[in-house]
């Protein structure tokens, strides 16, 4: 049963880490930047909610607020850092470097203001256990589920159905034609950047939820996500959620046969079995 | 005066991870943020040797060398295959796969708490003891390593690195082995860390996984940053100032709690300030 119960516990950390697989995703695929620092995003958005919902703000509330917090700080990392540094005609290398440097500062000053330890969020509600069959699930688990299932068919309506997604997928494929035919490129980063980072504010809250918050948490799924990203197929939507899922499954049902603590070298393992095997990924995008 | 000793020494260990990073990083071009874990295992290798009698200093750090330069070729020999990105996620994945390692595995690493009491390092017998002593085998230390990295960048071997930062395709074109020189510069670059974090070892006698986690690493970035990329004088120029930041903080009065985030803070914020308005640092060539 204890196989059963980490199986289910394995697809719902899944459906968040595939959340920020799509978000890491959209950028990268769009603006070909290695945006480190949207594991600073992810951190920080979890951070404002805990603080919102302290101050009374009401759950769905901090959440609305956090999504718009993180979105204009992803924007602002775009339209002024980034877009600056591609003034400046700087080298990728330079850009992924400053992006640690943001990514650095976001950290450090969550450590400052909020101190190292663990928060918990004071919502007793959401620890709260339902039994189905042979499995517990807490409401934070059913919400996750629930919430991510929602933005990744969000994020595949929205980027297969209306103009603005069309509009990004024409400038992540050809940001020069994409130039020609009257889109702006530079602009065209900033909405996806935002609009990624406003997604991925929402596993950034809902695994605190369980988990509690930490500053210095957001590394580990950021890559996860990433390896996710790149073994499901750079661009593929639905790729990159499914191979996430996959993953997450993995590193709980892991638990099995070995300690926690080793997850992220089951991860790191897959990754090295598909860059040997299958760079292009599983479901390849273009 | 001791204090002034252990400063150089410890900034001379640091020249030495900082011609590691400037080789991948300045002259190679390849982002890396786990040169502090490959640092961390040639320090624990030493350490073990040390204090179960192994070997004595000298075999044990060429050891941690060796197995530096075999692991660096490992990782990096199929994510250098594929692509610079792949190599993000590779280091990032090395960086938090060695801090697991340093801080579970408590039988070989002592755990969270790390491993006390390592013995002085010996040079063939020669016990090195005094801080004066140490401070000449550090310097002995990176001057080697300087006079290396020097050799490197005259050498046929170093244009091809540089030649490939600037185009790669057009050095493949050329009919360059790309792939061969950038896993050789990994390699070489695990040999210094590795060596560096022999001599860290024995300096402390202590070591701990809080020493190479990613902050060091960022420290080790931000360091190559401010110093220069590409140049021999960026990597000397950066460790010693910054391993001087945390006594100019300690003259500020900051609360002790926030004192490492804020260190960490002041690194971030140069590491994007450089890039911005100086991506050649202070004494190096455009990145």
């Amino acid at each position: 049963m204890l196989a059963l119960q980490l199986l289910v516990n394995g697809l719902v950390t899944g459906c968040a880490l595939g959340v920020v697989a799509i978000s890491f995703g959209l950028i990268y695929a769009t603006t070909k930047l290695f945006h480190v620092a949207h594991a600073g995003v992810y951190t920080l958005s979890g951070y404002l909610a805990w603080s919102l919902v302290g101050h009374g703000v009401p759950a769905i509330g901090a959440m609305l607020i956090a999504m718009a917090a993180a979105a204009l700080l992803g924007g602002l990392i775009q339209g002024v850092l980034y877009a600056e540094l591609e003034r400046r005609r700087a080298t990728h290398l330079v850009v992924l470097i400053a992006s640690l440097g943001t990514l650095a500062v976001m950290q450090n000053v969550i450590a400052a203001v909020y101190t190292p330890n663990i928060l918990q969020f004071p919502l007793p509600w959401s620890a709260r256990m339902v039994t189905l069959g042979a499995v517990r699930l807490t409401w934070t688990q059913i919400l996750t589920v629930v919430l991510c299932l929602g933005a990744f068919a969000g994020i595949m309506w929205f980027s297969h159905r209306t103009i603005l997604g069309k509009q990004i997928r024409a400038v992540a494929s050809n940001p020069f034609l994409a130039e020609i035919t009257r889109l702006r490129p530079q602009r065209v980063y900033v909405t996806v950047v935002a609009i990624g980072s406003a997604v991925v504010a929402l596993p950034g809250i809902l695994v605190p939820l369980a988990l509690g918050l930490q500053p210095y948490s957001g590394i580990t799924p950021l890559l996860t996500a990433t390896i996710a990203m790149i073994a499901g197929g750079i661009g593929s939507i639905g790729g990159s959620f499914l191979v996430a899922v996959g993953i997450a499954v993995l590193q709980n049902m892991s638990l099995l046969i070995m300690p926690g603590e080793w997850s992220i070298g089951v991860t790191f393992g897959i990754f090295i079995i598909f860059m040997l095997f299958r760079p292009t990924g599983l479901f390849k995008g273009r | 005066m001791d204090f002034f000793y252990s400063y150089i020494a410890l900034a001379e260990i640091y020249v030495l991870l900082g011609l590691s990073t400037n080789l991948l990083v300045g002259i190679a071009g390849i982002f890396t943020v786990s040169q502090a874990a490959v640092f961390g295992v040639g320090a624990y290798i030493v350490a073990y040797c040390l204090m179960h009698d192994v070997t004595g200093f000298v075999p044990a750090l060429l050891l941690a060398a060796a197995v530096c330069v075999v692991l660096n070729v490992l990782v990096t020999l199929p994510s250098l295959r594929v692509s610079g990105d792949y190599f993000v996620v590779t280091s990032f994945g090395i960086q938090l796969l060695a801090t697991a390692v340093f801080v579970n595995w408590t039988a070989g690493t002592g755990g969270a708490n790390g491993l006390p009491g390592i013995p002085s390092p010996d040079l063939f017998g020669l016990p090195i003891e005094s801080s004066q002593q140490l401070v000449l085998l550090t310097t002995a230390g990176s001057a080697l390593g300087c006079l290396a990295f020097w050799l490197i960048m005259r050498a046929p071997f170093g244009r091809l690195l540089r030649a490939i930062r600037e185009d790669e395709l057009a050095v493949a074109a050329a009919g360059k082995g790309v792939l061969r020189a950038k896993v050789s510069a990994a390699a070489l670059a695990g040999a210094f860390a590795g060596s560096a974090g022999g001599i860290y070892a024995t300096f402390l006698s202590f070591v701990d996984p809080s020493s190479f986690d990613l902050d060091a690493s960022i420290l080790l970035l931000t360091m190559v940053v401010v110093g220069g990329a590409r140049t021999l004088a960026g990597s000397v120029i950066g460790p010693f100032l910054l391993l001087a930041l945390p006594q100019l903080l300690s003259l500020i009065d900051i609360p002790t709690s926030i004192a490492a985030s804020a260190r960490q803070l002041i690194y971030g914020v140069l590491l994007i300030a450089f890039m911005l308005f100086r991506p050649q640092g202070l004494a190096g060539e455009k990145l």
